[in-house]
């Protein structure tokens, strides 16, 4: 029996096991990902000040610690069922079964689709697939690829896919349907690119600059978009469908109108033998569900959330929860989730001292600070989305204490 | 064809020279990389069709490339199902496509 | 190929129509679309569709997306070979 059993290698799960064992814990790590670090492994952003920051220094720099501290870290393991025990919880892995005092699921988030006609050409990937083949791999998803989806997501990884030598045709939208809904809607799109300027200043604002709405911004967005780093943004465009036999051939796009109806006569095809779909990221709580969490459903988080508190316990007893399995947000603030919940786990274990005690209000000023000042924003209304949740599980506790 | 690696990068640096290996992949075989993926070696190739749709037929690649979407399943060694793009490559390996037609020799 | 044809569920190959028929015809919930329909129950166990799933739904005009988990997740979350599942370890 260990102290504390993690889930996911990332930022949030490494951090964790940093801090748990910085206590004194005994700590393990399962991962099934073929090395440890998570998504933090294929980033690649520069900051305003013109410096880079690269995920795969960052991971080795936050694994070496671990192994320092004598955490255990196994990747090449995935995790399949959970329970719970009287001494803590039982974990099943593919590599047998394990058990610990407290877990910790730290699993991060996976891509939301945008099903286009076409999309299961071999050679249409998710945009993260692409940054995971380019950055960790070091194979190009393809020569010449076309983007499907406008997001902060897909125009990052399309200037990460361009360092590594790939040429990035366009980015253009995906085709109206049920589910790409706002999407596929120029106006709402220049809405959220405009909230992007930060990560191209010079670019987005001569654009955005220019107009007092988004709506006019994007009545008047020039037919074949503004570049970015050279690449089109181009939002009056949408993809119709993939075409190709027996993989990816090219991409039969249109022009539409501000709102988003197709323009007649504009069809045309450009070629590319890779294609990615930008829909999005949604937090992986599969395990939490199977555990018995409460969960709630919070759109500015990315979807449904295990119900936890600040200092990232769940409604189960020794089950803690960190990073984007929390809510879609940038590594760094998983990061610093994870710290807060190491510090809360050996809180629990009863291993802090009273100066310790005081480190997990400071580790979770700091996550604050650090959602203020993340370059990269998911999404909009965060810190209110997570205190109206923390409140929630709140009453919750104190109801079951008074019952 | 134009190199698929990523062999240099203005931030990350030069690719790190890895050990060559050789894994077979419906009987054919290819060069591959330790550290590599059976999907990461496979789309350095050129090879991105790994499987066929059991009902349909329709040609399946790798989709998420990090173990969520199953799409890349692959036999490995003629017994187990693994997800090809969180498998690491070693010499030898023989990677079958799982919708082989049955009895065809490989 | 018309916007409808678009497939949703990738593992059991269910088309975007296949779900918005079923959806109209039995005024159904994510649970019953994929009870129907067999999207989501393909070998990802539902990670990469129940996302849309709950949507076409919810735009239909079937129940929203709410707190509860409409498409509940069911161990094993990663399919295992019977010898993991019986004990034996790799
Ligand atoms: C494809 C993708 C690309 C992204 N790109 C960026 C980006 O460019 N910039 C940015 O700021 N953010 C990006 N993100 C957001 C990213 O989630 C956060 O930046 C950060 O990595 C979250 O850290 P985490 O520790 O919560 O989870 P992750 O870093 O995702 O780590 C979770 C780990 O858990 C493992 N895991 C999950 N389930 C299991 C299981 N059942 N068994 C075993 N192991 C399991 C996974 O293999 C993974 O390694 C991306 C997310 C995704 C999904
Ligand atoms: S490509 Fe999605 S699981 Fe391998």
């Amino acid at each position: 029996m260990i102290d504390l059993l993690i889930v996911g290698a990332g930022p949030a799960g490494l951090r964790a096991a940093i801090a748990a064992a910085e206590n004194g814990l005994h700590v393990s790590i399962i991962d099934e990902f073929v090395k440890p670090g998570g998504r933090l492994l294929g980033q690649l952003h520069e900051e305003p000040d013109g410096s880079w920051v690269n995920g795969v220094e960052e991971a080795e720099r936050m694994y070496h610690r671990a192994i320092q501290l004598g955490v255990e870290i196994s990747t090449g393991v995935s995790v399949y069922d959970l329970a719970e025990t009287p001494a803590g919880w039982s974990i099943y892995t593919t590599d047998g079964v394990r058990e610990s005092r407290c877990l910790l699921l730290a699993t991060g988030a996976s891509e939301t689709p945008i099903p286009i006609p076409g999309w299961t050409l071999p050679g249409v990937m998710s945009i993260g697939a692409a940054q995971v083949m380019g950055n960790v791999h070091r194979v190009k998803p393809g020569h010449k690829g076309v983007v499907i989806g406008v997001n902060v997501l897909s125009v990052a990884i399309a200037r990460e896919m361009q360092l590594c030598g790939v040429t990035v045709d366009r980015i253009v939208l995906p085709a109206h349907n049920l589910i790409s809904a706002d999407a596929s809607n120029p106006e709402k799109m220049m809405e959220s690119l405009l909230r992007l300027s930060h990560l191209a200043p010079s670019s987005l604002m001569k654009i955005g600059g220019k107009f007092v709405s988004p709506k006019l911004a994007a009545r008047f967005y020039p037919r074949n978009g503004f570049k970015i780093w050279g690449i089109p943004i181009q939002l009056r465009k949408t993809a119709l469908e993939i075409i190709g036999e027996e993989q990816v051939r090219g991409v039969r796009i249109a022009a539409i109108s501000a709102t988003g109806s197709v323009i007649p006569g504009t069809e045309e095809i450009v070629d590319a033998d890779f294609v990615c779909i930008a829909g999005g990221l949604t937090p992986m709580a599969e395990l939490a569900a199977v555990a018995g969490c409460r969960f709630h459903y919070v759109p500015q988080l990315g979807g449904h959330v295990p119900l936890h508190n600040e200092r990232m316990q769940t409604t189960l007893k020794g089950l803690y929860v960190a990073g984007n399995i929390t809510g879609v947000e940038s590594a760094k603030v998983a990061g610093a989730q994870g710290r807060v919940a190491g510090l809360s786990i050996a809180d629990e274990l009863g291993v802090l001292s009273a100066a310790g005690k005081e480190k997990i209000k400071e580790a979770v000023d700091q996550t604050v600070h650090t959602r203020k000042h993340a370059l990269i924003q998911f999404n909009q209304g965060i810190e209110e989305a997570r205190h109206a949740l923390y409140t929630e599980f709140q009453q919750l506790t104190d109801k079951k204490i008074s019952v | 064809m134009k190199s698929m690696r990523v062999q240099e990068h203005p931030i990350l640096g030069n690719s790190e020279k890895k050990e060559a290996v050789t894994i077979y992949f419906d009987g054919k075989p290819y060069t591959a990389y330790t550290g590599d993926t059976v999907a990461s070696a496979l789309l350095a190739s050129g090879v991105r069709t790994l499987r066929k749709h059991e009902e349909t037929a329709s040609p399946r690649g790798i989709y998420c490339n990090i173990g969520h979407c199953f799409e890349c399943r692959v036999q490995l060694n003629g017994s187990e199902t693994v997800r090809a793009c969180l498998t690491t490559v070693a010499d030898g390996m023989y990677v079958t496509s799982l919708t082989l037609p049955k009895g065809a020799s490989i | 190929m018309t916007n409808k044809e678009t497939v949703i569920c990738r593992c059991e190959d269910i088309t975007m129509r296949e779900i918005q028929e079923t959806v109209e015809r039995f005024q159904c919930s994510s649970r019953e679309v994929k009870l129907r329909t067999r999207a989501g129950m393909g070998s990802c166990g539902g990670r990469t569709c129940r996302g849309m799933v709950d949507k076409l739904v919810e735009q239909l005009g079937g129940p929203p997306i709410s707190n509860e988990i409409a498409l509940s997740y069911r161990p094993p979350v990663r399919p295992v070979s019977f010898g993991v599942l019986g004990g034996e370890e790799k």
